[in-house]
């Protein structure tokens, strides 16, 4: 299949859940899709498409948290990331752990990082953070607050 | 002087211990090595294990997982006396993680530091001078 086919047939599958696509450059396309539909584009995506999955983003654009799952078809040397929006409030989005399982751990990371729920996930334990990082606590979003009394946030001069 | 001293003195190995630095200022820990600047003319070798060393050169930022094992490592695994030296930036003020959350504070209150080898990262030059004033100063001749 060519890239505009692959586009199209793909549009054509998810039309109900894409809710904005940026065709970027021959080699990038953007999508930004409903988070329900997420776990069949993805999969639909790796597994019939034979993408590779790269790595999954997550942003706090401080209306709305988001998650980038970034994907390459190396044939057509193109770059397709899907992009959820999700609530700041209650941020939740299925797990694609269990289709890809490199998904795995950007999704630990994410979960502590950011604060995102992934619901289905097989064990969302914590990755990075020390264990005497407090719960609830999510040092990447944009309203993080210092929470650690003995910090030093001079040089000492 | 006493003995211990004084054979700490004659050839002190080096422990190099980075704690999530960005492995610019190891590459210059590792060119101490080479021929061109060649520590071991001064006796310095790098060991192999942290319980041979008698000189912890301390590299990277300091962030919270790391420290909590280099802390076990200066209390508990380390033979005294036994020196430590801060190199590059980041583990003496941190550098540009100063306002990092995961790097709360520096260095020297974690663990007391003898030398402090300021650059980012210091020149070898600079390693083999700050380790050679460390050990005038221990010796007591200036």
């Amino acid at each position: 299949m060519t890239r505009a086919a692959v586009l199209r047939d793909f549009q054509d599958r998810f039309r109900e859940d894409i809710l904005d696509f940026f065709d970027k450059s021959p080699k990038r396309a953007y999508f930004e899709i409903n988070p329900d539909a997420l776990v069949p584009a993805a999969t639909y995506i790796f597994r019939d498409l034979g993408a590779r999955f790269h790595i999954a983003s997550g942003v706090d654009a401080r209306t709305h948290l988001e998650i980038l799952y970034h994907f390459s078809i190396e044939t057509m040397n193109l770059l397709i990331s899907l992009r959820v929006k999700l609530d700041r409030e209650n941020p939740k989005v299925d797990s694609l752990a269990n289709v890809i399982k490199g998904a795995n751990w950007i999704e630990r990371e994410i979960h502590e990082l950011l604060g995102i729920d992934f619901p289905g996930h097989p064990e969302l334990r914590r990755l990075l953070l020390a264990d005497e990082w407090p719960e609830g606590v999510y040092p990447l979003r944009q309203d993080y607050q210092e929470w650690d009394k003995k910090a030093v946030r001079d040089r000492g001069v | 002087m006493s003995v211990t001293l004084k054979a700490l003195l004659k050839s002190p190995w080096v422990f190099h211990l980075a704690t999530g630095s960005c492995n610019n200022c190891d590459i210059e820990i590792l060119d101490c090595l080479t021929p061109r600047f060649d520590i071991e003319r001064f006796g310095m070798k790098l060991a192999g294990s942290i319980r041979h060393a008698d000189v912890l050169l301390v590299t990277g930022s300091c962030n919270r997982k790391s420290m909590v094992r280099v802390k076990s490592i200066y209390e508990q695994q380390v033979p005294k006396p036994c020196v430590v030296v801060a190199v590059g930036e980041c583990s003496m003020s941190r550098g540009m993680f100063v306002h990092s959350y995961n790097c709360p504070m520096p260095l020297d209150k974690y663990i007391p530091v003898d030398v402090y080898i300021p650059g980012c990262p210091p020149k070898p030059e600079a390693i083999i001078a700050g380790v050679v004033k460390l050990i005038e100063k221990l010796k007591g001749t200036p």
